[in-house]
């Protein structure tokens, strides 16, 4: 598995918190989901996964509660809190520009 | 938008720091987790339980590095690394003691001086005097500059002019000190009484820590006596007691009631006062005669500028109905109370405080030396611990730690030698260093200390961390065949070169201020300081109410003084030179002059002196004669005037015969008679040696000078015994003799003639000797520094040296080599040590007495000292190199 480019390590915090603000959720949960919805274009390692979570924590765009699973087990859930919601709200729109902008760059045709 | 996130992060932190293992044991449930539901998935999709686990492990990457990960950004990483550096750092120092002990006495000392000389700074200089609001506070300063008087007190009348229509002053105080014969319990005692008016407290906002001050009430005619004591006072003479207010003591024998006692830290005018009584004064008795000094208050948004200007336009409104009373040239030089006593000092005290700031940095650039060496013994051990995988914030923090440690430590010792260096320096520091007894090591002190160590500690943990070898190189670096880069050895030849120029910079200033002090000590008093003992004698006004009975009373004792074995020659003056409170004097008049329109008489100090005292204090008769017994005797109007006063009333006459008199032209009827000039005698510097002016004196007779109106006092005199005896041993038995007058009479001011010649250069020895030690010591660190830089990069080629001389090179040539590079270093040294202290010559000139601030013969002699030291130290350890026999410099290696 290619370690993944400060690009793509820098979005995967982005992927994490817009994955969270839809629900609560442990580690696990989403690393399925996260393969799930960028499929296979986006390769996100399971093992960055965690310091990833754990660093959001530190800076306190998510808080941690352990709770019980759907099948009883405790677990460790992720959730978003105020100021990493605006943080998200930040980011996408700092994303949305950045893409705009380099598409409009791919789609210049040569003179 | 911080707050917030301090709001989630902080708990955090803290949690992960003191929680350690609930934290850690949370995160190992939170993998296996993970591994659990990944190993269910896998057997789900038909794994064998084995090959379910591997696989959920493969696509975790390794869960060891996972947690140290996740353990990287809970940032307690970097906590435990620094208790583990600070551990390391602790054990590698206490392996090389040596370098350990050198580095820390070095910074000590330094600390030390800088922390020292910055507690006098800032007590003297910065900290604000105990008063109220004291910034506001100025000093009534008045000159004649047209009359060429620099600096002189204040009138009475100007007192109330200034009362009535000053707007920029918010209240004014007169005071003025004088010595008085304390009796009653114990001992009779002089002591320093300060007359202030009641204005005083409420101008310095001070109050007594016991009853009240001086009211104005005080101050009426015919009230009763009251005095304020000074803490010191209070403790001293009363045992501290309670209910010492309302008890008498005696002042000359009047009785006054003690009503209140002052806090300790005032001590206003002068920490030498220890009791204030009510100034007599009334707008009736307001006179013209400067003799009072003032402080006051500005008014809120006055300043200091506008004060001046509006206090001189008050003067001057004084001139036209009093137009004897000078006001008409009378300007305000008020400035604030901070600098009228603290201004005349403050420029010697930053020039130490820069001095010691500049042994400092030597200091800094030898510890500098010791890491680079170290740092370079270690550079295979930063290697290896790059190669495993430590990263550069890793190495950092380890360096730093070892220098924080050093730093500390250097800080503690240097925080303990400055207590030591206080508390001499207020026994021995020069008397005249005002503050000196506020001095002491204070919370900013230990705070400038504690900073000053930080910055050392980043300073040379960052040094080792300036150059690094590539890591490949670094690992191969075997010790054998190569030398240190050059980059290393540039590195140490800058901080040589830099030694060697902060070096000469100092060694300049010393040597300027020692010149300075030989050429004050050359200065001619004008009398002859050896073997002769002084004193002051003061005759209580209740006893001795008029000039008559002083008169008589002085006679006595000098009668009494006169028959003491060993003493060769007695007489006594109300004054002798350099020493303060020669305030008498006026306006002098020559006989058959008349002055042309706006002239002014010369205003003339005098002196009234006993029979013989110039011939006692070994002042040179220039012209005529002296004051002899006879005159004394037959009440002859004769008088004796200095160099200074005849080059001005007579530049080119025979002033012996001329006749002058003392007093105001207005008032010539009731004038004291016309006195006859009867000898000029040498010139005696009045306060200070390196007087520019030499004040006119005139000196007469004592006993003829109850008949002057003039107040001429002569209720304290000054003594002087000339003796072939070692002087101070005559103490005793002069106050036995002067105890068979009076008993209840007081010696004060007890010193030899040369202990006020010494005290007279005190303050520039004070500045000498400190510079000195700051010269000396960066010198010998210098010299350290160079022997060392020399010594190793000696030590780093002798490999080198060995096959030269294998090759026939002679030992001559070799030393020759090392020591031609010291000198280029050295040279390079010193011409920007020149170039320094020759743009901030300027800054020290007015320290400087009878030599330049460029003087040649200085700046050649320390260069030269300063280049020999520097070829000497490279030469010792060359020399030792060249010596070796090839066959041992080859296998050094």
């Amino acid at each position: 598995m290619s370690k993944p480019s400060d690009l793509v390590q820098g979005t995967l915090d982005v992927l994490v918190l817009k994955i969270l603000a839809l629900e609560p959720m442990h580690g696990w949960a989403l690393s399925q989901r996260l393969k799930q919805v960028s499929g296979e274009v986006l390769q996100v390692s399971e093992g960055s996964l965690y310091p990833a979570l754990h660093k959001l924590e530190q800076q306190g765009w998510i808080t941690a509660t352990w709770k019980p699973t759907a099948n009883n087990r405790r677990a460790k859930f992720y959730s978003l809190t105020r100021i990493g919601r605006n943080h998200l709200t930040r980011e996408a729109a700092n994303w949305d520009r950045l893409s705009a902008a380099i598409s409009q760059v791919l789609r210049l045709k040569e003179a | 938008m911080r707050f917030q996130h301090w709001f989630y992060t902080i708990p955090l932190r803290f949690r992960s720091f003191f929680r350690r293992a609930a934290v850690e044991k949370e995160m190992d449930e939170e993998f296996h987790f993970h591994l659990e539901r990944q190993m269910d998935m896998h057997l789900a999709k038909g794994l064998s339980p084995e090959e379910a686990r591997y696989a959920a492990l493969r696509a975790l990457g390794g869960i060891s590095q996972r947690q140290e990960e996740c353990r990287d950004m809970w940032k307690v990483n970097l906590i435990d690394a620094l208790v583990r550096d600070i551990r390391y750092a602790g054990r590698a120092l206490r392996k090389s003691p040596g370098f350990t002990l050198v580095a820390v006495l070095t910074l000590g000392l330094a600390v030390g001086a800088n922390a020292s000389i910055f507690a006098v700074v800032y007590r003297v200089l910065l900290n604000p005097l105990p008063y109220g609001n004291s910034d506001r506070l100025i000093d009534l300063g008045s000159a004649m500059p047209s009359r060429n008087i620099p600096s002189i007190n204040l009138t009475t009348r100007l007192y109330y002019q200034y009362l009535d229509r000053a707007h920029t002053l918010d209240g004014l105080a007169l005071y003025q000190t004088d010595e008085l014969t304390l009796t009653g319990q114990g001992t009779p005692e002089r002591i320093r009484v300060s007359r202030a008016t009641a204005s005083l407290a409420s101008v310095l906002r001070v109050a007594p820590v016991k009853g009240r001050w001086l009211s104005e009430q005080d101050e009426l005619p015919g009230a009763t006596p009251v005095g304020v004591i000074s803490h010191g006072l209070w403790a001293r003479r009363f045992g501290q007691d309670p209910s010492v207010l309302g008890r008498s003591m005696r002042l000359d024998n009047a009785a006054t009631t003690i009503v209140g006692v002052m806090p300790a830290s005032y001590a206003f005018p002068d920490p030498g006062v220890e009791v204030w009584i009510a100034f007599p004064l009334t707008r009736a008795t307001a006179s013209d005669a400067y003799s009072i000094p003032g402080v006051a208050r500005l008014r809120d948004g006055a300043t200091v500028v506008g004060a001046r200007a509006e206090l001189s336009r008050l003067n001057a409104d004084l001139a036209p109905e009093y137009p004897d009373g000078g006001y008409g040239q009378l300007v305000s030089s008020a400035t604030t109370l901070m600098e009228a006593t603290t201004g005349r000092v403050s420029r010697t005290l930053w020039i130490l405080l820069a001095s010691v700031g500049l042994v400092m940095l030597v200091a800094c650039a030898n510890v500098a030396n010791l890491f680079l060496v170290r740092s370079e013994a270690r550079q295979r051990e930063v290697a290896v611990r790059r190669a495993l995988g430590a990263g550069s914030r890793a190495i950092s923090s380890y360096f730093l730690s070892e220098s924080l440690m050093l730093s500390f430590a250097g800080g503690a010792l240097g925080l303990a030698l400055a207590r030591i260096a206080v508390d001499l320096l207020i026994a021995y520091g020069p008397a005249n260093l005002p503050r000196l007894e506020e001095v002491r090591i204070d919370s900013v002190t230990a705070a400038f200390t504690l900073a000053l160590s930080l910055l050392n500690a980043i300073v040379f943990g960052a040094i080792p961390l300036l150059r690094r070898a590539p890591l490949g190189a670094a690992l191969h670096e075997s010790g054998r065949g190569n030398t240190a880069s050059r980059g290393r050895h540039r590195a140490r030849q800058l901080l040589m070169g830099g030694q060697i120029a902060l070096a000469l910079v100092l060694l300049v200033l010393s040597g300027l201020m020692l010149r300075s002090f030989q050429k004050l000590r050359a200065v001619d008093p004008g009398f002859d300081a050896a073997s002769a003992l002084t004193f002051r004698v003061g005759l209580p006004r209740s006893e001795y109410p008029n000039r008559v009975k002083m008169a008589a009373g002085h006679r006595a004792i000098l009668d009494r003084l006169s028959s003491l074995p060993g003493v060769t020659a007695v007489s006594a003056s109300t004054c002798l030179p350099l020493s303060d409170g020669c305030t008498q004097g006026g306006p002098l008049f020559v006989e058959g002059r008349v002055l042309p329109p706006g002239a002014k008489p010369p205003i003339v100090g005098f002196h009234t002196v006993a029979g013989g005292y110039f011939e006692v204090m070994g002042m040179r008769l220039l012209r005529g004669r002296g004051i002899d017994q006879r005159d004394v005797e037959r009440n002859e109007p004769v008088v004796v005037i200095n160099e200074a006063l005849a080059n001005i009333l007579f530049p080119r006459q025979d002033p012996i015969g001329q006749r002058v008199r003392l007093g105001v032209p207005s008032t010539s009827a009731d004038a004291p008679g016309w006195l006859t000039i009867a000898g000029v005698v040498s010139n005696t510097p009045a306060r200070a040696l390196n007087e520019a002016i030499h004040p006119p004196r005139l000196y007469m007779p004592i006993f003829w000078s109850r008949e002057t109106n003039i107040s001429a006092r002569l209720d304290a005199m000054s003594y002087v015994l000339r003796t072939k005896l070692p002087p101070l041993s005559l103490t005793g038995p002069a106050r036995g003799r002067i105890a068979e007058v009076d008993a209840n009479l007081a010696l004060t001011q007890v010193r030899t003639l040369q202990d006020i010649l010494d005290r007279a250069s005190a303050q520039m020895a004070f500045t000498m000797v400190l510079l000195l030690i700051a010269a000396g010591v960066s010198l010998m660190l210098g010299v350290i520094g160079i022997y060392g830089a020399t010594s190793y990069i000696v030590s780093q080629r002798t490999g080198e040296i060995g096959l030269r001389l294998a090759l026939g090179a002679q030992p001559r040539t070799i030393v020759r080599m090392f020591v031609r590079q010291g000198g280029i270093v050295a040279l390079a040294g010193i011409t920007l040590g020149l170039a320094g202290v020759l743009a901030g010559s300027r800054l020290i000139e007015s320290l400087l007495f009878g030599v330049g601030p460029r003087d040649p013969a200085v700046f050649t002699a320390t260069t030269l000292l300063l280049l020999g030291v520097a070829l000497f130290s490279c030469w010792l350890p060359a020399r030792r190199a060249a010596r070796l026999s090839p066959i041992d410099a080859l296998r050094s290696e």
